[in-house]
C-alpha cells in the first residue's frame, strides 16, 4: 500500500491543537476548531473541512475512499463520534457516541442522535433537516423551528472556544508534511 | 449464563426446603443476592415477594420536587410545574422561544435577545418535535401549567369523566351514610372521598344471610340493613354527554374515524405507536400528529416492611434527589455471598483469548467456548466456590447438598433428570471477619497478587503446583474470601442443567443480649456473647450438560 502522504492545509484562523492525529491529505478551512485528541484520517482519500466545524475529542473522522470526502460549514462532530460519510452538508450534528457509515450521505441542518448507528446496507441519503434519535435509529424530519437559535448558538460555540482554547492548549500551526 | 448461586427465601410458607430446582416452576422462590432483604427481629430472608410495600413519597422525575401526598391525587398523578413529555420520544420538554424574524439572506441582523420573543412552544431537544405541530403555544414562558389546564379541562374526556362522577357521587353517600351509625366517631364509613374505599365498606355493611353485620364501633342490631339492600339496587339511569358511537369523532379512537385513517394512510409512521400511546389516561386517537404533550408522571419512592414483624427493611430518604437509605437492611450485609466458578471454564476462556488476539479472529471462538470449557457427560470437574463474610465476626459453614429426588419421566424413558454426584466438603470450615482493607496484615500485596495470578491462570500455567490434587475441601483463604472446592461427576446419560439445592448454615457470635431472658437485667457490663446459627437454602446452578452423543462433533474443533 502506498505510504500516506500527509499534507495539511490549515487555514491560518483556524485552531487546531497540538495533540490531534492528523493524516493524509487535510484541508480545514477558516474558523474551524479541532480538539486535541481528535482523529482526522485521510487513509485513502482527502479530506476537506469547512469552516466553522468543531471537531471534539475522540471524534474520529476517517476516509477509506478514493473520493474527496467533503464536510461542509459549522458542522459540530462531539465526543467520540466516528463519522465516514463521503460528504456532509452543513449545520449537522454528530452527536456523543453516533457513528455514521460510508454509505449515507448527509445533508444539512441533520441531526444524528447520542449513540446512533447510522450503518445502511446500501447508499442512503440523508435528506436535509432529518433528526436521527433513539436506540434504533428511527428517523424523523424536523420542522426547521428554532434553526436561527441554533445557528447562533453554534457560532457562539464556535467563538468562545476560539477564545479559550489556545489559551490552554498548544497549537499546531502551519503545515505538516 | 455462566454458573450462579441464587438464594432461597421461603416467602412465609411453612416448610423452609425449598422446591426441587430442576422444576421450572422453582424458579420463583430463588433470587439473587442483591434483591433480598433480611429481618432482624425475624432472623429471616425476605425477598421482594413477600415484603409489604408502602409509598413513601412522590417526586417528579424531572424537576425533582417532591410532591405532596395530598396534591398528588389533585394533580392526578402528574407533575403540575410545567414539565412535560415528550409524545414522540418521550423525553422531557423545555420551553423555548420562537426564533425572531428572518431576514431571509441567512444572516443575524440583530443579537437574540436572552428572554425570546413570544410565542414560546415546548420543544423536544432529542427528537426535536416541538408542540407547535399540535398548536399549542404559549404567551409567556412560566405557568404553562396553568395555560394548559383550560384546555385540558374541556376535554371531552375529562368533562365526561367528570359528569360520572356526579352522577355516582349522591349514591355513594347516600348508601355509606344509611350503613353508618349515627355515631360521630366513625370517621372511617362515612365521606369516603375516595369511592374504592366508599364501595369497600358498603360491601362490608351488606346484608349478607347468616353472617352477623358488620357494624364498626356502632351498638348492634341496627335494623336498617334491609334499607341498605333495597337502596343499593336502585340507581337513577345514566346518560352520558356524548353519544358514544360519534365520540370517535372527538379524536378517542374507534370507529370510522379509525377506519378512515387508516384508507388514508401513507407511511407507517403516522400511526402512533404502543408506547407513544399508553402513558395516556384515555383512549386517544391513532394518529402521530394528534399526540399531545402530556405531564409527566410522578415517580414514588417506597419503603418496605417485614410481613411477619412489621419491622421497615428498606425506607428511603426523603429527599427526592438522595438516593440513599435511611434504613436499609439488605442480605448482603448479613448473608455470605456464595459465587461459583469453574475452572477448567477459566482456563478455556484465557486459551481462546490468547489465541484470538494472535489470529485476530472472532467467530471461531464462540463456537469453541460453548464446546470446549462446557460441560461434557461423563467426566468429571472441579468446581470453587467463593464465600464472602459481610460479618464483623469471623463465621463457621458448614455446607450440605439437599438430598434430591430424581424421577425418571416414566414411559420407559431414560430419567429425564441428570444424574450427577456432587462432592463438597462437609466439615465447618471459618471465613475472616470483613475488614477495612488496610488490616489485613499477612496479605499485604494481596491486590498485587491477584493481578500475577489472574495472568497465570488465563495462560494456563497454574501458579500452584500441579502436586496438590485437592480438589473437594478448603482450597484458600484471603481477606474475607474463603475458596472452598467442590467436584461435580457427571454420569455417561445426563442431560440437561447441573442444578442442586445447598444448605448453608453458619454460626457467628453475636453481642446482644436477648430480651426475652432478662428476667432481671444483672448489673453486668459484659455482653454476653452467645454464638447464633442460621441457615439458609441456595441453589447452585453449574450450567448446561453437553450430552455425550454431540461429543462426536466436538473431536473436529479439539485441537
Amino acid at each position: 500500500m502506498a505510504p500516506i502522504r500527509d499534507k495539511f492545509t490549515i487555514h491560518s484562523k483556524a485552531v487546531v491543537c497540538q495533540d490531534v492525529e492528523l493524516k493524509g491529505d487535510i484541508t480545514i478551512g477558516s474558523g474551524s476548531i479541532v480538539h486535541p485528541k481528535a482523529t482526522i484520517f485521510a487513509v485513502a482519500g482527502p479530506i476537506v473541512i469547512g469552516s466553522g466545524c468543531i471537531i471534539e475529542e475522540s471524534a474520529v473522522i476517517v476516509n477509506r475512499r478514493r473520493e474527496v470526502m467533503r464536510i461542509g460549514d459549522d458542522n459540530l462532530f462531539e465526543i467520540g463520534c466516528r463519522v465516514e460519510a463521503p460528504s456532509i452538508g452543513f449545520f449537522n450534528t454528530f452527536s456523543t457516541r453516533s457513528r455514521v457509515h460510508h454509505t449515507v450521505r448527509i445533508g444539512s441542518l441533520c441531526v444524528i442522535g447520542a449513540n446512533c448507528v447510522l450503518a445502511p446496507a446500501e447508499d442512503d441519503a440523508l435528506p436535509d433537516y432529518t433528526i436521527v434519535y433513539g436506540p434504533s435509529a428511527e428517523r424523523r424530519t424536523w420542522t426547521g423551528k428554532g434553526k436561527i437559535q441554533e445557528a447562533d448558538l453554534r457560532r457562539k460555540h464556535a467563538e468562545y472556544l476560539r477564545e479559550m482554547l489556545p489559551k490552554f492548549n498548544r497549537l499546531r500551526r502551519g503545515d505538516g508534511t | 449464563m455462566g454458573p450462579n448461586v441464587l438464594y432461597h427465601c421461603p416467602c412465609l410458607s411453612t416448610s423452609s426446603v425449598p422446591p426441587p430446582p430442576h422444576q421450572i416452576s422453582s424458579s420463583y422462590s430463588f433470587h439473587p443476592l442483591h434483591e433480598l432483604f433480611f429481618c432482624e427481629e425475624c432472623d429471616a430472608v425476605r425477598c421482594n415477594r413477600c415484603v409489604s410495600v408502602e409509598v413513601s413519597g412522590y417526586y417528579c422525575p424531572n424537576c425533582l420536587f417532591e410532591v405532596p401526598s395530598a396534591s398528588v391525587r389533585a394533580e392526578k398523578n402528574r407533575c403540575a410545574r410545567n414539565c412535560f413529555m415528550c409524545p414522540n420520544c418521550r423525553n422531557t420538554l423545555s420551553v423555548v422561544p420562537s426564533d425572531p424574524p428572518d431576514a431571509g439572506d441567512g444572516r443575524l441582523l440583530a443579537p437574540i435577545s436572552t428572554v425570546g420573543e413570544p410565542p414560546f412552544f415546548l420543544y423536544c431537544n432529542h427528537c426535536r418535535w416541538d408542540s407547535s405541530e399540535v398548536g399549542i403555544t404559549f404567551e409567556k414562558p412560566t405557568g404553562l401549567a396553568a395555560q394548559l389546564q383550560k384546555l385540558e379541562d374541556s376535554a371531552p374526556d375529562s368533562l365526561e369523566f367528570d359528569r360520572l362522577k356526579e352522577h355516582f357521587e349522591p349514591i355513594i353517600r347516600a348508601s355509606s351514610l344509611s350503613s353508618s351509625s349515627t355515631v360521630p366517631s366513625t370517621s372511617h364509613s362515612r365521606h369516603h372521598s375516595n369511592p374504592i374505599t366508599a364501595a369497600a365498606s358498603a360491601a362490608l355493611a351488606r346484608d349478607i344471610p347468616g353472617v352477623g353485620k358488620y357494624t364498626p364501633l356502632t351498638r348492634s342490631g341496627r335494623s336498617s340493613g334491609k334499607d341498605r339492600s333495597a337502596n343499593k339496587d336502585e340507581m337513577p339511569e345514566y346518560k352520558s354527554r356524548l353519544d358514544i358511537t360519534k365520540a370517535s369523532a372527538y379524536g378517542s379512537g374507534g370507529g370510522d374515524v379509525d377506519v378512515d385513517f387508516m384508507r388514508r394512510l401513507e407511511t407507517v409512521s403516522e400511526v402512533a405507536s404502543l408506547d407513544q400511546r399508553w402513558t395516556y389516561s384515555w383512549s386517544t386517537s391513532l394518529e402521530t400528529r394528534d399526540l399531545k404533550p402530556l405531564r409527566i408522571p410522578l415517580h414514588s419512592k417506597h419503603s418496605k416492611r417485614c410481613p411477619a414483624c412489621a419491622h421497615i427493611l428498606i425506607k428511603p430518604e426523603q429527599k427526592a434527589q438522595s438516593v440513599r437509605y435511611k434504613i436499609k437492611l439488605v442480605a448482603a450485609n448479613y448473608l455470605p455471598a456464595i459465587t461459583v466458578a469453574l475452572p477448567h471454564q477459566i482456563e478455556m476462556l484465557g486459551h481462546i483469548s490468547a489465541e484470538a488476539t494472535k489470529r485476530g479472529t472472532k467467530s471461531t471462538a464462540e463456537d469453541d467456548r460453548d464446546t470446549r470449557g462446557g460441560l461434557q457427560a461423563g467426566k468429571t470437574y472441579p468446581f470453587h466456590m467463593a464465600l464472602t463474610n459481610p460479618l464483623y465476626d469471623p463465621i463457621q459453614v458448614r455446607l450440605s447438598v439437599q438430598r434430591m429426588h430424581v424421577a425418571p419421566s416414566g414411559e420407559g424413558e431414560k430419567a429425564r433428570r441428570p444424574p450427577f454426584a456432587i462432592s463438597i466438603p462437609t466439615t465447618p470450615f471459618s471465613v475472616a471477619p470483613f475488614a477495612e482493607a488496610w488490616e489485613y496484615e499477612d496479605d499485604e500485596d494481596m491486590f498485587a497478587l491477584d493481578d500475577d495470578e489472574l495472568e497465570a491462570r488465563l495462560s494456563g500455567r497454574e501458579k500452584e503446583p500441579k502436586a496438590k490434587s485437592k480438589t473437594v475441601g478448603v482450597l484458600e483463604k484471603r481477606a474475607n474470601v474463603t475458596v472452598v472446592g467442590g467436584e461435580v461427576a457427571l454420569g455417561k446419560e445426563a442431560r440437561g442443567e447441573i442444578k442442586f439445592n445447598m444448605l448453608v448454615a453458619y454460626t457467628y457470635r453475636s453481642d446482644d443480649p436477648t430480651p426475652s431472658e432478662g428476667h432481671d437485667i444483672s448489673p453486668s457490663k459484659k455482653a454476653v456473647p452467645e454464638t447464633k446459627t442460621f441457615a439458609f437454602y441456595t441453589v447452585v446452578d453449574l450450567g448446561a450438560i453437553i450430552p455425550k452423543d454431540e461429543d462426536s462433533r466436538l473431536e473436529a474443533y479439539n485441537v
